[in-house]
């Protein structure tokens, strides 16, 4: 094995898988930089020299063992979380999903208005040269004709060739698109306009029909903002990712773009009720679940590691059988006790000969969520308590039996107290862990009942960070502006209850 | 009655119910796996027939690859595991045992980084593998080598900080012995700490791979094709459906695919247990 890391093959080794691994990050810079991803195609090249330089020079020695997991960590952590930072100061939701460029480009697609007597014609998509172009049929005059952006073509009734409804599909000078091309091609050709006539043009209406429209909304450059051409009012950049009328605010050309409102969406938490007040109840829940679920899980699991305390018979059997929900993949757990919960056919109700709507009223939904994480997470408290009470030194406890203790006030004076002090870091660890379990709210409850009618998305055991998702991803409207700057929060407030127990239990005192 | 039975009477009755309490849903899966009718429901505690039809399901069904899945599943958590202990081992190493500057604060900035919820990034995460795939379909968003890396990315915090733990607690005089016979850091650290810490990362990489087995979400936002889910995925769509509840292969599927990783778990239980409590028990 020495020879692999000493010696002459292992330089030669080591040349081979760092040149090997440049070359495919190099590749991937180039192809990067093609797609104008300018800032992976930056991280990238970073990484090649980072790469080179640590493994073909003696540059620093710590950072030969650092280096992969460095990069990893700001591909797809650090840089995520900065993400996740900038996003929180913009106007990201529903609607201001784009940039400004590609914003102002639909709002002329969309600025048209169709023709007041509402003239359609049928056509057919494909090419006059090398430009793109419909074939229009005015079936009620007999008329035909061929229209790209720049020219209309009149075209005889005999050179063209009908469908049996009247509809010219081919003629001269005219390249039809064929079905493969077509379904390629449907976006890009909606955005054209067609020649008609004067102000006119034709606009597509799905792949068959054209209809005569003409803008009524127009780009201006100079003064950054849409003017109507009817009735000459003027939309104006707002400041905050639309086009808006300057006397009536909420008169808005849709779409919007992601503009920066800086600490708006944070503002927005503290300040706006219909914000604030759902994020309150939630926040409440989140605490109370995390709490519950760590007092019902170590209570069992203690109760349990006392009971077994004791090489009495079966203890074997009695350790296997009680680890296995904690053996079982959790994802699978979580779904199935899902179906138990049932109302009509969920064995829990026929179980105990009940009806009960366990997931329609949220109260019966926190039980059963409590309950699920109960049998999820008391093995663990009872494999860890049952080891720590090993470690107690039975020395104490006998001193405090010769004293005349009895066995209750052995473990409520003694035992007890020891035992906190060695759990209270993985207490505080399951605390924020279950004050973050997304997956089982998300596959248990999907954090409902909701209440349908406050038209509020967060349910009855939603957990901050399941209604962070909803807000960033649910059916609907999704704010990921809003959901960032939330996540920021969240973020704080673990970092913050971590820091303060690791400080206390003095682990941060081994760095020095 | 028998002296050792009065005595341990309430150790066995809690045991007892406990027991009962953690295997009637494993039971109600397994009664329901073997019933052909596709419900969860508590007709009897006996099964009155037995059926292998959800398992030929699972396997004979050209439009269930539920080996793919379970392949996929295996592949991706096993290469997260192997990937991610190796690439942690070596900075939990520099870590605990090289001198250099910014050591401390590169040690609070993990911790701190490591704390920051990971599906509260799943936005950012999935941005930035919709551009990737733009210019490398590959490995960006819907591949699996996409997923990997994305785990990969993600599993870097909480293995360092996990890793750091226990090379702390590996006793620091045989590499000190190395270096005094002329041992350069990178030979330390391939021949004398990796062999002595192999149990030990044998672990932290099993813990990985039953987190990586886990994890639903970013799979389940990531892989849309058919062919490329993960085991628990694929099967949750048995299940997903509002009014189409197919509980029969989602049972036998689950059953199957937990099996291997509950022998190991229960073969490996000492060792996981103190796994688990290192990290944060030390100090």
């Amino acid at each position: 094995m020495n020879y692999l890391i000493r010696g002459k093959i292992a330089l030669v080794l080591k040349i081979i898988v760092v040149s090997l691994i440049s070359a495919v990050l190099l590749m991937l810079t180039q192809s990067a930089f093609a797609q104008r991803e300018y800032v992976i195609a930056g991280f990238l090249a970073i990484c090649v020299l980072a790469l080179a330089l640590t493994y073909l020079t003696k540059i620093s020695i710590p950072l030969k063992f650092f280096i992969p997991g460095i990069l990893l960590l700001t591909a797809f952590v650090v840089g995520p979380i900065l993400y996740t930072v900038a996003m929180s100061g913009f106007n990201y939701k529903t609607g201001n999903i784009i940039s400004k460029e590609e914003a102002i480009v639909q709002i002329k697609v969309r600025g048209i208005e169709a023709s007041p007597d509402g003239t359609a014609f049928d056509v057919k998509l494909g090419n006059s040269g090398t430009e793109p172009a419909i074939l229009v049929s005015d079936i009620t005059n007999l008329k035909y004709f061929i229209s790209t952006e720049k020219t209309r073509t009149e075209v005889g009734a005999k050179e063209v060739t009908l469908t049996a409804n009247g509809v010219a599909v081919a003629a001269p000078n005219f390249v039809a698109l064929t079905d493969v091309q077509l379904s390629g091609a449907d976006k890009s050709y909606s955005n054209y306009r067609f020649t008609y006539d004067g102000n006119y043009f034709i606009a597509l209406e799905g792949i068959e029909t054209g209809v005569v429209s003409r803008q009524i909304l127009k780009y201006d450059a100079a003064s950054d903002s849409f003017i109507n051409l009817v009735d000459g009012s003027k939309y104006r950049d707002n400041g905050r990712g639309n086009y808006a009328l300057s006397n009536d605010k909420a008169a808005i050309l849709e779409p919007g773009w992601r503009a920066p409102i800086w600490f708006e969406n944070y503002t927005k938490i503290l300040t706006d009720p219909r914000v604030r007040g759902p994020l309150i109840r939630v926040f409440i829940w989140t605490v109370a679940f995390a709490l519950l679920t760590v007092l019902t899980t170590f209570a069992l699991g203690l109760l349990l590691a006392l009971a077994l305390n004791k090489p009495i018979r079966g203890r074997r059997i009695y350790r296997s059988i009680l680890v296995l929900p904690y053996a079982m993949p959790s994802v699978m757990s979580i779904l199935i006790w899902g179906g138990m919960f049932n109302t009509e056919f969920g064995a829990i109700n026929t179980l105990f000969g009940t009806h009960i709507a366990w997931f329609s009223d949220p109260n019966f939904a926190r039980l059963a969520v409590i309950l699920v994480n109960l049998w999820l997470g008391f093995p663990y408290f009872y494999l860890i308590s049952s080891g720590s009470l090993q470690a107690i030194p039975s020395e104490l406890q006998e001193a405090a039996a010769i004293d005349g203790a009895n066995p209750r006030q052995i473990f409520r004076k003694i035992t007890l107290p020891l035992l906190l002090q060695i759990l209270s870091p993985l207490l505080i660890a399951s605390f924020a862990f279950n004050f973050n379990n997304f997956n089982l709210i998300y596959l248990l409850t999907g954090g409902g009942p909701r209440n349908e009618l406050d038209g509020q998305i967060a349910g009855a055991t939603d957990i901050l960070i399941s209604y962070t998702y909803k807000i960033a991803f649910g059916t609907g409207t999704q704010d990921l502006g809003l959901a960032s700057a939330i996540s920021l929060i969240i973020f704080l407030l673990v970092a913050s209850i971590s820091l303060y127990s690791l400080r206390k239990s003095k682990v941060l005192e081994t760095f020095a | 009655m028998k002296n050792w039975l009065r005595q341990d009477l309430w150790r066995h009755v809690i045991g007892i119910a406990v027991c009962l309490f953690s295997l009637f849903p494993l039971y109600l899966v397994v009664i329901s796996s073997f019933n052909a009718n596709g419900s969860l429901q508590l007709t009897s505690f006996i099964p009155t027939e037995i059926s292998i039809a959800n398992y030929k399901l699972l396997f004979n069904n050209p439009t269930i690859p539920y080996l793919t899945w379970v392949k996929n599943s295996l592949i991706i958590a096993s290469s997260v595991a192997v990937l991610s202990v190796m690439i942690g081992t070596a900075s939990a190493f520099a870590f605990s045992r090289l001198k250099f500057k910014g050591r401390k604060f590169g040690i609070q900035l993990l911790l701190l980084v490591q704390m920051f919820p990971a599906i509260l990034a799943i936005s950012a995460v999935y941005v930035i593998m919709e551009r990737v795939y733009n210019f490398a379909p590959a490995i960006g968003l819907g591949t699996r080598p996409g997923l990997l890396l994305v785990y990969l990315g993600g599993a870097m915090g909480v293995n360092i900080w996990l890793l750091k733990g226990f090379v702390d607690s590996i006793p620091a005089e045989l590499d000190e012995a190395a270096k005094i016979d002329g041992a350069s850091e990178v030979q330390t650290f391939w021949l004398i700490f990796v062999p002595l810490a192999s149990p030990v990362l044998a672990v932290v990489a099993l813990l990985s791979f039953i987190g990586t087995f886990n994890e639903f979400i970013l799979a389940r936002l990531f892989l849309v094709d058919m062919q490329n889910r993960t085991v628990a995925v694929g099967l949750q769509q048995f299940i997903g459906g509002q009014y189409s509840q197919n509980w029969g292969p989602f049972a036998a599927g689950s059953i199957l695919a937990s099996i291997p990783i509950v022998i190991i778990f229960l073969s490996l239980q000492k060792y996981i247990v103190s796994g688990l409590t290192a990290g944060s028990v030390k100090g």
